[in-house]
């Protein structure tokens, strides 16, 4: 009986509980300033290191940072606001669909009307501030990134082998996949070569080697603008001969005949092995491989890799494809920070963390403890102390908070001449075709059906993409793809695009 | 005794049997062979080579990389602590409710198991739970990891189901000894559950040992972290690298992912080894007489 | 014969007084008789209200659009949008038949696997040998999807898998395993064995190690053969678990388990890939979650809880021992 009464007690208890929660009211001053962000490292840096002092005294602030594994972010983020714990400073990873609605319920602070009171907070690069808008909306200081990895990353050895030369454009890249396949680039006698090596890839526009080409051929960046309209760029023709062009690959054995199936994470595997020739990637892929060879052979390592940057299309013109050019951004939640006092100085928090000095701090490291200068570019301490070790590891993760708007930290020297030089091409070869980018004109637009229906509609045109390589679907099958896509939600998608385009402009 | 093994069928039936375990064995066994091999391999040979059990070239790198921080030890630890005092815990709870509910008789039986049924195939989800687990003050303490799991109702429902099956004769004897009803349950069910409490202590162990979301959603504080933490984000890291990263990240390599897959289960696998000496045949013998 | 007897009424229930007297037992009576059981059942029912039950409340973002920013109470009320969106998707009826034929041969294969392989570990005399191979065969249960998905595709790549060269030479054909809509369903049952049926082979283990040795004893006395006593004693003694285990498994017929399927998935076999689990996942990624996945989860279990007391009611016609 007892028993009874004290089940019926706990049961309202519980639920009494579970309807309210409260958080305590904030200190009109912020002294110190919570932040919540990302780490991909394995541990994060612990609670009050070295670096975590020396940015203490750079912004003039105590500093509280909850460190989260990213590989669960989102569902995180999504607690925490349902929690109402939130703290001042939040990474947004990327405009996910779960923060795009939580942004247009007003969970965080539109910071474009307070940026003109700190400039050190403003872009330098206006297409890339609007790709990381919402409908016009500033949700959070952006984190930069390289605006330009594409590369093509090529066989050296092979490619002297056969007396050529890195390809310029989308034909040369042609005949180097093919000489790669029936000229016998590794000198076995056996045809066990080919030239393009692509794995598996999920999606549209996600950075994969097709999307390149696509880019290349002039179909536009995801979307582009024909007749004063915005259309997605596989609704353009420059789209299907570019498909047409890797079918090309595909039917001439010119690409691993796995494509549709190869574990991405085994990528390097045949070009390490030297099964397959051609890479198309992001230019960080080089130096991953060229370690790959050094560690196999150090005296020998320098003839294997070469690079060359984004390749020109049938037009004659250089289309590049840049990246979004950021990597999420530093929000403010308006319920942890409640007055535009505080708002401001959380900003001027976040300029001091944005200066040139916290941003060697973070992306660096401390000079003299674990790196020093050779000219503009660092070495690290050698023998390291146990304090220069914590502080390059902890540099790993607290880069997350790196928004780098106006840029400012060095690069690192590289350990031989040969991966100096290859490291100096890489970077001209970025700046270069940065000048050439086709920014994605619909990166700013969050549009409410592709909230709701946008992966499962991704896929139709993925999976009609590799369907058509594989010869189950014809030029056609592809075109009714296309018109599916547009039935399904697509035509809203389009009209809802093109409703904020001109809205916002 | 040993008539019923040396018939000629028999022997051939033994020989067969064991061959084909054998077989089976291996073949489960395999793949984490190449885990443990590639643990011991260098990245260009992980790279180099599709699969294989023995590395040519053998190197420590990648556990060097693991050991090398304080706080990878300390999560072990930390899981071996947490892994142990919440199967004594859970374990315990589940035969407290497993022992009336196999009683036919108890008035409310059959609601309670019909609910916990209902409990068993719907879960309130990951926000309504961390909002009581929050509302309980749990949040950031090891409880987190081993109270809202307390009771699998799937492990309770098994449990329940062996107690109804022991021969009641053997309640019966005790209570006409005058035995209480707690009494049959500690000194008669229990030792003879043997087997079965082993087994789910070992489900429960091996349910805390990999949770990773619970220490992810309830442990701010990384002092407080499992080992699944860091087995999860080494793995996934790979995977997620691709569209977001900084273009100076490099995902972790193969053999530290496969280093840390050794370290965070070979402890609970040794854990059944260990309780294999309960699953020994015969505990009825003479239990019953006549 | 223990099922006759637990059914009688109890003999203890009358303990105070003769045993024949026809007196009315009250509730009340009753439930002071069973107060220490009560008491034992105590935490366990603090524990089920407190986080299973109470928290089933908040599953009302089933039928709202869950903002977490608003919380539970300022989410906008959809009513049953979230139902109708996911049963108005064309794909719905290819989703469930992937789904329930992935569940149909994981029922019809792996689960007889399990008890057989249990049979035979029972059979070995050896005890090192047994718990050697009892160990070895629950070790895959511990690696991630993640590994055995990477593992697959080394096995089964094209040209280069050791596994793609032994099937395609022992059949005699060049198949593209992992790009085969025809091969992806045995790959994911190959899995699943590969990973669960040592796994599963524990419980029935425990079961068989409480079987009366006796019995086999007077059987061998009696004449009877090894398999005799395999079906006359062995299997009548696991069918309570057996049926338990089976009833269980037929109310999880919805779940697939995300990951697994996730990682297999590719352009060309997406056809017969997708399932319910992996569905919901992608349109949880674009609208945000967890209302799309709670009512998703409210469907699967009350599809769930009706296969479980209906296959419990068919059991009690046949009259096996089921949940209850």
């Amino acid at each position: 009986m007892r028993t009874r009464f004290g089940i019926a007690l706990v049961v309202s208890t519980g639920l009494a509980l579970t309807a309210c929660s409260s958080s305590p009211p904030k200190a009109a001053e912020i002294s110190t300033i919570t932040i919540m962000t990302p780490f991909l490292e394995a541990q994060p840096p612990a609670a009050g290191d070295t670096v975590q002092k020396a940015l203490e005294k750079i912004t003039g602030k105590k500093i509280a940072i909850t460190w989260t594994p990213n590989s669960s972010y989102e569902d995180k983020t999504n607690i925490t606001m349902a929690s109402g714990d939130l703290p001042d400073v939040m990474v947004i990873q990327g405009k996910t669909p779960g923060f795009i609605k939580n942004a247009n319920a007003g969970a965080f602070w539109d910071l474009d009307p307070y940026l003109k009171d700190f400039p050190d907070l403003v872009s330098k690069s206006p297409a890339i501030q609007a790709n990381a808008s919402v409908n016009g909306k500033i949700f959070g200081i952006y984190r930069a990134r390289d605006a330009m990895r594409t590369a093509v990353i090529l066989r050296k050895d092979w490619l002297d082998k056969l007396g050529l030369k890195a390809p310029k454009t989308v034909e040369d890249l042609y005949n180097v996949a093919k000489a790669f396949t029936n000229d016998d680039p590794d000198g076995d006698g056996k045809k066990d070569t080919y030239g393009l090596i692509v794995p598996k890839w999920a999606g549209i526009n996600t950075a994969s080697p097709y999307d390149f080409l696509a880019t290349w051929f002039g179909a536009g960046n995801a979307w582009v603008e024909r007749n004063n309209k915005l259309v997605p760029n596989f609704t353009t023709d420059e789209w299907l001969q570019a498909n047409k062009y890797i079918k090309r690959f595909v039917d001439e054995g010119l690409i691993n005949p796995d494509y549709a199936t190869m574990d991405s994470t085994a990528w390097n595997q045949p070009f390490f092995t030297g099964k397959g020739g051609i890479i198309i990637d992001v230019q960080s892929r080089a130096t991953v491989l060229i370690d790959l060879f050094k560690t196999q052979d150090p005296k020998t390592f320098q003839n294997y890799v070469d690079i060359t940057g984004n390749l020109v299309g049938p037009s004659g013109k250089l289309v590049a494809q840049p990246t979004d050019g950021y990597s999420g951004f530093l929000a403010i939640p308006k319920s942890s920070v409640k007055t535009e006092a505080e708002l401001r100085t959380v900003l001027t928090f976040l300029s001091k963390l944005n200066s040139p000095k916290a941003a060697v701090l973070i992306n660096n490291g401390i000079e003299g403890v674990n790196f020093t200068l050779d000219g503009n570019l660092t070495v690290p301490v050698t023998p390291l102390t146990p304090q220069g070790a914590e502080v390059t590891q902890a540099v790993k993760s607290y880069a997350q908070l790196g928004m780098n708007v106006a840029g400012g930290y060095y690069l690192p020297k590289q350990a031989t001449p040969y991966e100096q030089a290859m490291f100096d091409k890489r970077m001209k070869i970025q700046t270069s075709d940065l000048t050439h980018a086709a920014y994605n004109p619909a990166a700013p637009y969050v549009s409410a059906t592709q909230i709701a229906k946008g992966a499962q509609l991704d896929n139709i045109i993925a999976d009609a993409r590799i369907q058509y390589f594989a010869g189950q679907l014809d030029e056609q099958g592809v075109r009714n793809a296309i018109k599916l896509w547009r039935s399904s939600g697509g035509d809203a998608v389009i009209s809802e695009i093109n409703a904020l385009h001109t809205k916002v402009k | 005794m040993s008539s019923r093994y040396n018939s000629n069928a028999g022997r051939v039936f033994d020989v067969f049997n064991v061959i084909l375990l054998g077989v089976v064995g291996l073949l489960a066994l395999l793949p984490f062979l190449f885990v443990i091999g590639g643990s011991f391999a260098t990245e260009a040979e992980l790279t180099r080579r599709s699969f294989f059990l023995w590395p040519d070239q053998f190197s420590l790198a990648s556990y060097a990389a693991v050991f090398a921080t304080p706080t990878f030890l300390r999560s072990l630890a930390v899981t071996i602590g947490v892994t142990a005092v919440g199967t004594v815990i859970q374990l315990a709870i589940t035969v407290c409710m497993a022992y009336p509910l196999a009683r036919r008789a108890l008035p409310g039986r059959n609601l309670m198991l019909s609910l916990i049924v209902f409990a068993m195939v719907f879960s309130a989800g990951l926000i309504p739970t961390f909002l009581m687990v929050k509302n309980l003050g749990l949040l950031n303490s090891w409880w987190a990891l081993i109270l809202p799991a307390a009771v699998n109702p799937f492990s309770l429902i098994i449990i329940k189901n062996f107690f109804q099956e022991l021969p009641i004769e053997l309640e019966e004897a005790a209570m006409i000894d005058g035995a209480s009803e707690l009494r049959v349950l500690w000194s008669i069910l229990l030792p003879l559950s043997k087997p079965v409490l082993a087994t789910f202590a070992l489900f429960y162990a091996v349910g805390i040992w990999n949770d990773f979301m619970s220490p992810l959603l309830y442990l701010t504080d990384s002092a407080k972290w499992t080992l699944q933490m860091f087995l999860r984000q080494v793995t996934v890291a790979t995977n997620v690298a691709v569209t977001n990263a900084d273009s100076s990240y490099i995902p972790p390599a193969q053999g530290i992912k496969f280093a840390v897959v050794v370290v965070a289960t070979v402890p609970i696998l040794m854990f059944y080894p260990f309780l294999q000496k309960h699953f020994a045949k015969g505990i009825l013998i003479g239990s019953v007489k006549g | 014969m223990s099922d006759l007897l637990a059914n009688a009424a109890p003999i203890v229930a009358v303990k105070d007084g003769p045993a024949f007297l026809p007196r009315k037992v009250t509730l009340r009576a009753r439930l002071g008789q069973h107060r220490w059981l009560y008491l034992l059942l105590a935490p366990g029912v603090v524990y089920f209200v407190l986080f299973r039950f109470a928290p089933m409340w908040d599953a009302q973002i089933a039928f709202k659009d869950y903002v977490p920013f608003l919380g539970i109470g300022g989410s906008p009320w959809v009513g049953l949008r979230n139902f109708t969106d996911f049963f108005a998707n064309p794909d719905f009826f290819r989703l469930l038949f992937n789904t329930l034929i992935l569940a149909a041969l994981s029922l019809l294969i792996a689960f007889p696997l399990t008890i057989i392989m249990a049979l035979l570990l029972n059979e070995v005399r050896l005890q090192i040998y047994k718990r050697t191979v009892q160990t070895l065969v629950y070790v895959p249960h511990f690696l991630s999807w993640t590994i055995v998905a990477s593992l697959s595709y080394l096995l089964l790549a094209l040209d280069v898998g050791p596994l793609f060269h032994l099937i395609n030479a022992v059949l005699g054909t060049k198949i593209d395993f992992l790009a085969d809509p025809n091969w992806f369903r045995p790959i994911i049952v190959a899995q699943m064995i590969w990973k669960n049926t040592g796994w599963g082979t524990v419980i029935f283990l425990a079961a068989l190690a409480s079987v009366d040795q006796e019995q086999y004893e007077a059987a061998i006395i009696d004449g009877a053969g090894r398999l005799q006593r395999m079906w006359h004693i062995t299997l009548p003694n696991i069918r309570g678990v057996t049926m338990v285990l089976l009833i269980l498994q037929i109310g999880q017929i919805l779940n697939t388990g995300f990951e697994q399927i996730y990682l297999m998935t590719n352009a060309l076999n997406r056809q017969v890939a997708d399932v319910f689990d992996t569905y919901v996942y992608f349109v949880g990624i674009t609208q945000g979650a967890y209302s799309y996945s709670t009512a998703v989860g409210l469907f699967k279990a009350v599809v769930g809880v009706v296969l479980i007391f209906g296959a419990n009611w068919l059991a009690k016609r046949f009259n096996q021992a089921g949940l209850f």
